[in-house]
């Protein structure tokens, strides 16, 4: 069988703002889901640490209890969309997400799907954000494959609020992000 | 449920340097392969309380008419399969006729128009349909190298069953003589990839008296076929 050719990607561009506005796309879950809430914020830079006003993440996770999209209010809890601001950073609230198997039935760690999008980038970048002080992270089948980089993945905890997790992502550089492939 | 592999040479590489801001954003470490899980073959599945008044109609969203030639641009999600993809979300955003965006950071020197904001979405049919109205965007100036135009685009952003189809693009027209020019278009590897990027003129989408119409299929990755099969 003779399969279609797949159509490129092209880049997100700097003007998506109005096309791409997603209301309440910062909060993941409804306010009556269960689970330990959880807040993540973090800024994005370019290869000379300037901010990245103009990205786009997406973030896509399971519920606390390791299930997609099965929230009672709908399919699409657990997304999320937020634009970066003038000072390149971002923030949502969500919930710790449960833990789900890899493809070889070993169990992951918490973590949650990341897609990056911004002018200067030809196609998404897709990306995972795991947290500080989860045991399991010692054990995470991807997180290995990340060598010395994996730390770069690891939200940490804040000092003030165990809740209040930062994660930076960093387009290039010395401290490059992990992105993958699938 | 595993997806195809991606071919190689689908999409652009990340850094290409004839698109100047791809030098300080393109990661420069090699990706890191994993093997898909939950969350990469799963994704969000929205509803119709996503859509807004004329959502798919650009032309209709303010108390007026936009000026530029009306066009209606249709065409299916489809996996590379040939399988529709059915109630998927298609989100689309451009500038107005004159080359300017409705959006704070274009200060491109031509007129905005009050009567066309540039967005909309849809979700698609049971055969993986969407269709839209609106006006035949101009091309625009941007800086990236002297003289440098952007073609006349829409920018289409496609979300499929899993977050490994997701896709944002920009659709293009036939015969603009601008395409040979363009940085952004021309990172796509192959020329035979290019094409997918061409809409289609199509006197069957035209409407008389009323709309030039194009179409423009999507293709997104598919699950390979089960041993069964």
């Amino acid at each position: 069988m003779s399969e279609l050719l797949i159509t490129p990607s092209q880049t997100i561009g700097p003007f998506f703002k109005d096309g791409l506005r997603l209301s309440n796309g910062a909060t993941l879950f409804p306010e009556s889901a269960p689970g330990r809430r959880i807040r993540i914020g973090g800024i994005v830079t370019d290869s000379r640490g300037e901010p990245v006003p103009d990205a786009l993440l997406e973030f896509w996770q399971p519920d606390t209890g390791g299930r997609f999209g099965a929230s009672r209010e709908g399919s699409s809890a657990g997304f999320g969309r937020v634009q970066t601001d003038g000072a390149g950073r971002y923030a949502i609230k969500t919930i710790l997400p449960g833990q789900v198997p890899a493809s070889d039935g070993r169990m992951q760690a918490p973590h949650i799907l990341v897609l990056v999008f911004a002018r200067g980038l030809l196609r998404q970048l897709l990306t995972r954000v795991y947290f500080e002080g989860e045991a399991s992270n010692a054990r995470d089948p991807v997180l290995a494959l990340c060598g010395a980089r994996a730390g770069t993945l690891v939200a940490t905890r804040g000092p003030a609020d165990a809740d209040a997790f930062t994660w930076d992502v960093v387009l290039q550089g010395a401290r490059e992000t992990v992105f993958f492939d699938a | 449920m595993k997806l195809r592999d991606l071919p190689s040479g689908t999409h652009p590489n990340l850094l290409h340097p004839a698109y100047a801001s791809t030098v300080e954003r393109a990661p420069r470490q090699p990706p890191v392969t994993l093997k898909a899980a939950a969350a990469e073959l799963s994704g969000p599945r929205f509803d119709r309380t996503l859509l807004f008044p004329h959502h798919d109609d650009l032309t209709k969203q303010t108390d007026g008419e936009p000026l530029g030639e009306r066009i209606i641009v249709t065409g299916r999600v489809l996996d590379e399969n040939g399988e529709p993809v059915p109630g998927t979300l298609v989100e689309i955003w451009q500038c107005n006729a004159a080359g300017r965006y409705h959006h704070d950071k274009d200060n491109h020197e031509a007129p905005l128009d009050p009567h066309f904001r540039g967005f909309g979405r849809v979700l698609t049919d049971a055969q993986g349909r969407y269709r839209f109205t609106s006006i035949k965007p101009g091309s625009y100036p941007w800086r990236n190298h002297p003289n440098a135009w952007r073609p006349a685009h829409i920018h289409f952003s496609v979300f499929g069953r899993t977050m490994l189809e997701r896709l944002i693009t920009q659709m293009y027209f036939p015969g603009d003589p601008l395409l040979g020019y363009d940085p952004i278009f021309n990172a796509v590897p192959t020329a035979r990839a290019r094409e997918r990027l061409i809409s289609h003129f199509d006197l069957s989408v035209t409407q008389p008296e009323f709309a030039l119409g194009y179409h423009f299929d999507i293709v997104l990755r598919g699950p390979e076929a089960s041993p069964a099969n």
